[in-house]
């Protein structure tokens, strides 16, 4: 009994600067940014003398904004795009480097590296690269001229301004979830393609059947990762092309690249209108919550128990 | 067991009388600024200032292109206590942030020296760091190859006559294009903001904001807002498309840097990238031409000011470091050569070294000088709802007829 009590003790004393830290900065936050959007919050020095309720204000202002509700729905069909070319290309990359490929170990390197680059910096490199190296292409190869016309720039349309910040999230994410497929196919034992090789199965065959049933964990934590990464995506947005170009919509100019994560920033510290930025983020994380539910009740119904 | 705690309690007594002691220890002055470009050379004239006056000087530079701005980082330290003795405003939205901690420095000697200073009702609160301005820079070089004099350069039609001389000479005179111009997302300021103020203060008195009033009422005049359109039109139009709609800062200022453009639409702050770049060629600002009529002056502006915090324990100090920097020699110094800050003081009579900072000195000591105005809109007003438009109306998503319509709506709804 008395081991017992010594224990629990050392227990919580083990566990209390991890719980007093993710109170601190994770759980009372949420629940006082919860708290401020149902108010006027607006950054003044003195917002404790003046903050008054005003429901849920915030929250249909929102839902009658034309650029939130644009940029739900951009950030909709981006975060499907980012998730199917992430989880492929890693999927693809992964099977290469699992493969026996020489110097396959730098190439699980190489891949990864992007990953460890700030986004911010991935933006403004590839900033360099749509708006000086390819046009550059274009003006010295003749075959390729097209791409020097100041109206093929990546960045001047909203389709390939979507495509290119596509190419980014998925340059800088596919090396980290690579990783975790190759973790998954790594653990895939031998024998089960020994044998269907002997019943004649060819490589798509043992694929399909062997390694994507046989990896299934790995789906669900890969598409988790990447749908709510993609969802959250707001450095390389705001690097590579800063919410532009602009666009109309519900017959309001608005920018037509702005993600959620950027709407959200831009309401809160560029129109200093906290309250209604915080109600964005509320939304933002209710809708992330709900969208990962699925997926990931989804995903845990086709894994296989070994 | 005992021992550990008795050690505890006293390691912690020792802890609290040191945090104790730092809260009252109030001598020597801080000050917080938002230009890291000057940063070093303020903290090393701070050094010597408190080495002659035996009061300890801290500097805090916060701010540039990305991070905490000023505003963040006062409004963290006010909550916590060490709000700044010396701190920035940028006008009226700020003096009515910190309103109750502004004190009012009408009695100090510099307030004669000066035509900027930040006033309420008549009386001085604001110090004027610097004087800014913008305008049409222009490669002198090229205007003279093209026979274009640049005082000419006063209205609308002269504008319209020499860009489109330029434009046929441009490979004779070696140009991408007449005018580097920006309107991409992140360029939103050279439009929205710069750009805009053409509509709100060309051509009025100094100080003038009826223009903003009635706008800001819903009221808009078609007639002047044509003409601006007309103007916005003619700058997109003879710009070149890629720095136009992709280009950053940098493609823009290099464009001009490189003589790849015969003119330039921002302001003296753009001087050390000049220097940098190696521009050597004669360059000088010229009016926007915004209007049909002559309107012969630049956009010129203290466009932050310094204010003493009056719960300060060390007014004085802070009040003898700012004069400090007008009436010695130093002070002067650092003000012009070190900073390169074009000085809001006729007590200084130097001139920094950028041409285009001699510019806007030249403007505004002959009193051809319009306002900034475009403050007086909120950041939101302008970057979330005016620069879209800008940006579609440069993409040619719309033309000058659905430009003036958007601008008027915009107006009207952001009177409402």
């Amino acid at each position: 009994m008395h081991k017992f009590k010594n224990n629990t003790l050392t227990f919580w004393m083990f566990l209390a600067p991890v719980l007093f830290a993710f109170f601190m900065v994770v759980i009372i936050p949420f629940f006082v940014g919860a708290f401020y959007s149902l108010t006027d919050w607006n950054a003044t020095a003195r917002a404790g003398a003046t903050l008054s309720f005003v429901g849920l204000q915030n929250f249909t202002d929102s839902f009658t904004d034309p650029a939130f509700i644009y940029s739900f729905g951009f950030t909709t069909i981006y975060t499907i795009l980012n998730v199917m070319v992430i989880n492929i290309v890693a999927i693809a990359v992964a099977l290469a480097v699992t493969s026996k490929l020489r110097l396959r170990n730098a190439y699980r390197m190489g891949f990864f590296v992007p990953y460890l680059i700030g986004g911010l910096i991935l933006g403004y490199l590839w900033q360099f690269i749509f708006n000086q190296a390819i046009p550059s292409i274009g003006e010295s190869i003749g075959l390729f001229s097209a791409l020097a016309e100041p109206d093929n720039y990546m960045l001047s349309r909203i389709p390939t301004s979507m495509i290119a910040l596509v190419i980014v999230g998925s340059w800088q994410y596919a090396g980290y979830i690579m990783m975790i497929y190759v973790a998954a196919i790594e653990g895939v034992p031998q024998e089960l393609y020994e044998a269907a090789r002997i019943d004649g199965a060819g490589n798509w065959q043992q694929f399909r059947n062997i390694t994507v049933p046989m990896i299934a964990q790995a789906f669900t934590i890969t598409m988790f990762l990447t749908l709510v990464n993609s969802f959250k995506q707001f450095d390389v947005n705001y690097s590579l092309t800063a919410g532009g170009p602009a666009t109309v919509f519900m017959d309001e100019s608005i920018f037509g690249t702005e993600l959620l994560a950027m709407n959200i920033y831009n309401t809160a510290f560029v129109g200093n209108d906290l309250a209604a930025g915080q109600a964005r983020a509320v939304v933002f994380f209710v809708v992330i919550v709900a969208f990962s539910l699925i997926q990931v009740s989804y995903n845990k119904r086709k894994e296989t128990e070994m | 067991m005992k021992k550990i705690v008795a050690l505890t309690l006293s390691m912690l007594m020792v802890a609290g009388m040191a945090f104790a002691s730092g809260a009252q220890e109030e001598s020597g002055i801080t000050l917080m600024q938002n230009k890291p470009e000057i940063d070093a050379m303020l903290q090393e004239y701070g050094a010597a200032w408190s080495e002659a006056n035996g009061i300890d000087v801290t500097i805090k530079s916060v701010g540039g292109s990305s991070g905490t701005t000023l505003g963040q980082q006062l409004r963290a330290d006010f909550a916590a206590g060490e709000m700044p003795d010396i701190f920035i405003i940028a006008g009226i939205e700020d003096y009515r942030e910190w309103e109750g901690v502004i004190l009012d420095v009408s009695d100090e000697q510099w307030v004669d020296d000066t035509s900027v200073a930040f006033t309420v009702d008549g009386d001085v609160y604001g110090y004027p760091v610097s004087i800014e301005g913008y305008g049409m820079a222009y490669n002198a070089d090229i205007l003279e190859a093209a026979g274009i004099d640049p005082a000419t350069l006063t209205n609308l039609d002269a504008y319209r006559d020499a860009f489109e001389t330029i434009d046929g000479m441009k490979d004779e005179l070696g140009l991408d294009s007449v005018v580097s111009m920006a309107a991409s997302a992140d360029m939103g300021w050279v439009t929205a903001h710069h750009n805009f103020n053409a509509l709100l203060s060309n051509g009025l008195p100094y100080g003038d904001t009826s223009v903003v009033e009635e706008l800001q009422a819903g009221t808009v005049d078609q007639e002047r807002l044509s003409q601006y359109a007309d103007w916005v039109e003619l700058l997109f139009d003879y710009a070149d498309e890629t720095v136009l709609t992709t280009g950053n800062y940098d493609d823009q200022v290099g464009a001009f840097a490189t003589e790849r453009a015969a003119f330039l639409h921002q302001g003296n702050w753009v001087d050390p990238n000049m220097e940098s770049a190696n521009a050597d060629f004669p360059m000088g600002f010229a009016p926007h031409g915004s209007l049909e009529r002559d309107t012969n002056g630049i956009f010129v502006s203290a466009p932050s000011f310094y204010v003493i915090n009056s719960e300060s324990a060390n007014i004085e100090a802070a009040k003898q470091f700012l004069n400090d920097m007008v009436y010695t020699e130093s002070g002067k110094d650092f003000v012009v050569n070190e900073a390169g800050m074009i000085p809001a003081f006729s007590a200084i009579d130097q001139s920094p070294s950028g041409q285009l900072s001699q510019s806007v000195q030249a403007w505004n000591a002959a009193g051809n000088v319009y306002s900034w105005n475009q403050y007086q809109f909120s950041g939101e007003f302008r970057d979330q709802t005016l620069a879209p438009i800008y940006n579609r109306f440069a993409t040619e998503q719309i033309d000058k007829q659905e430009f003036m319509r958007l601008m008027t709506r915009a107006f009207e709804n952001n009177a409402e």
